[in-house]
């Protein structure tokens, strides 16, 4: 029964992570590939404003806010770019970011990684704190899924839309494709931050190897699959994605093979993602075009 | 003092001289089929990985043809079942596909050579030295063969017929198209020589330092950074970028922790976006 609360907790925050990136992949059209720099930061500030003695709700507060003016001041010059190119800048950033935890080691420990991250409210670490911890996910994960869908009914989201679909056609109508963009990477980064935040408290140990481009191939594939711009195809592939990789545990490998367990999945995942442009590049819940 | 920084600058020069051959490459696609292949830095790993297996029967020389050929079937292939069919679906589909064909090859990497450092297993040997300065015969067997390498590559463009019907493709496809322009073989040409130049360079990077399963990404981003400062599709932009990157990451050393010497490039990515998103040399011709 831990085992499944522990499977429904890392399945909750990839959601929140995916949804997160969903607003800017889905209905923006901005091909985030360094969205896990976000994950990251909002992870490691929390845990270091924790660690320092603050309160682990306002850590978290603090983690989310720094993600998200990071994934602003990101986007104000990346922005100037176009397509492909803010997907090259993103990716560099996520890199970047990484190796900023790797190298400065007098604020994260470097590779040693930051060990007893607490967890908030009192929760207890360890296995007995596991189901008030899942309680708080999936509270704080309907918050983010109402959120979003708050954003992308209004008027806002349909202007994000239109600038996915053809951004002249958002400039002819009056919109400032830019601040749409740049107030949308923010708090597209700013859920990320809770969604690190989440992993850092639920884990309490982090360190640079959980931020890689590993991460954002996966979350990639949680958005891809589900279906980009939805309300729920992140929700669903970030449940299959998790679910699968937590299957594999209980296929009856001989440890022998262990070894090789991680590369075939990783090459799973991107065939998966390649075979998904090429049959079904909607997902599994296809967008409703009015 | 000053010798210090000039051998810098010159272990910048040979690092700057295999960027190009990655950032050409990488470029020309660009500039014939307008997208970026993030699946360009795995044909680098494979190259290097591909000889790494061949040269345990064939003497290393000989290892490195079988291996060159079996990358550019995997650039020719990639490109037939993959991209073709996307080519009309829009630009973030052939984006996530590539991404996920990168990461499928190098995970398939892992699979086979498992995730720890290889080399080649050449002996130690002792740099020569010129006046002050020292070089391997690695590397100057790098920047010979970049020069060949680039200097053919020049010869093609300008002097034949593929090369000319290549510079129309790159400026204009449709156009070149009903012009009679055989859009098959172009695209064959392109493929072939930027999957060539990737496993060249990838087995002058494994033959300098050592063979892992992401030097492909880590020199793709660095690849990416120079053909951002040529100008995306400008061949000769994206020479100067690649050994402008090479010796900035070089000199950089000197100035901060070797643990940053890969974000300079990305860096570099982040200020030319800021400053000058067309490239710094968009006003040499080249390609396009």
């Amino acid at each position: 029964m831990d085992y499944f609360f522990h499977i429904l907790i890392i399945a909750l925050v990839y959601t929140v992570f995916a949804l997160s990136l969903n607003l800017e992949l889905g209905y923006t059209g901005l091909y985030n590939f360094g969205h896990v720099a976000f994950f990251g930061i909002g992870a490691y500030t929390s845990a270091l404003l924790s660690l320092a003695g603050f309160p682990v709700a306002l850590s978290m507060v603090g983690g989310m806010a720094l993600a998200g003016m990071t994934g602003a001041l990101l986007a104000l010059p990346a922005l100037r770019l176009s397509g492909d190119y803010f997907g090259i800048a993103t990716l560099a950033f996520g890199e970047m970011v990484r190796l900023f935890f790797l190298n400065e080691r007098w604020l994260t420990k470097g590779p040693m990684g930051l060990p007893g991250i607490p967890r908030p409210f009192g929760i207890q670490a360890g296995v007995s704190g596991l189901p008030l911890y899942l309680i708080l996910c999936i509270l704080l994960t309907l918050a983010v899924f109402l959120a979003a869908y708050r954003i992308t009914h209004s008027p806002f989201g349909r202007a994000l839309k239109v600038v996915r679909e053809d951004e002249f056609v958002a400039q002819a109508l009056g919109k400032n494709v830019f601040s749409l963009k740049v107030r949308i990477v923010a708090v597209g980064s700013l859920l990320a931050g809770l969604a690190g935040a989440l992993y850092g408290h639920y884990i309490t140990y982090i360190s640079p190897s959980d931020f890689t481009l590993n991460e954002t191939i996966l979350v990639l594939l949680c958005v891809v699959l589900g279906g980009r711009g939805t309300q729920w195809g992140p929700v669903l592939g970030s449940f299959l994605i998790v679910f699968f990789q937590e299957f594999l545990r209980f296929l009856p490998i001989p440890v022998d093979f262990g070894r090789v367990v991680a590369p075939i999945q990783g090459m799973v995942y991107g065939a998966v993602l390649i075979l998904l442009m090429l049959k079904r590049p909607e997902g599994i819940v296809p967008e409703y075009k009015v | 003092m000053a010798d210090y920084y000039a051998q810098l600058l010159l272990n910048g020069v040979v690092a700057g001289a295999i960027y190009a051959l990655f950032a050409v490459g990488l470029t020309m696609v660009y500039g014939v089929f307008r997208f970026i292949n993030f699946a360009h830095g795995e044909l680098i790993a494979w190259g290097a990985y591909l000889t790494l297996m061949f040269s345990q029967v064939l003497p290393f020389a000989l290892a490195v043809v079988p291996s060159m050929m079996l990358v550019i079937l995997l650039g020719i292939g990639q490109d037939r079942y993959i991209y073709k069919p996307l080519r009309q679906r829009g630009r973030i589909t052939l984006l996530i596909a590539s991404i996920g064909l990168s990461y499928l090859l190098r995970n398939a990497l892992r699979l086979i050579w498992g995730s720890d450092l290889q080399t080649y297993g050449f002996e130690a040997a002792r740099g020569l030295s010129f006046a002050n300065f020292i070089i391997t015969r690695t590397q100057l067997a790098m920047v010979a063969a970049a020069v060949v390498f680039l200097g053919v590559l020049y010869g093609l463009l300008k002097f034949t017929m593929m090369g000319k019907s290549l510079r129309a493709a790159a400026d204009n496809m449709d156009l070149a198209e009903i012009m009679g322009i055989n859009m098959r073989r172009i695209g064959l040409t392109v493929w072939t020589l930027s999957a060539l130049f990737a496993s060249a360079g990838g087995v002058l990077i494994g033959m300098d330092t050592n063979l892992e399963p992401m030097m492909g990404l880590t020199n793709l981003l660095k690849a990416f950074a120079a053909v951002l400062l040529g100008g995306a599709g400008n061949i000769w932009g994206a020479l100067v970028g690649g050994l402008f990157i090479g010796v900035v990451e070089n000199l950089g050393v000197a100035f901060f922790s070797p643990g940053y010497k890969d974000a300079i490039a990305f860096a570099v990515i982040i200020l030319i976006l800021l400053f000058r998103p067309t490239g710094l040399f968009s006003i040499i011709g080249g390609m396009r």
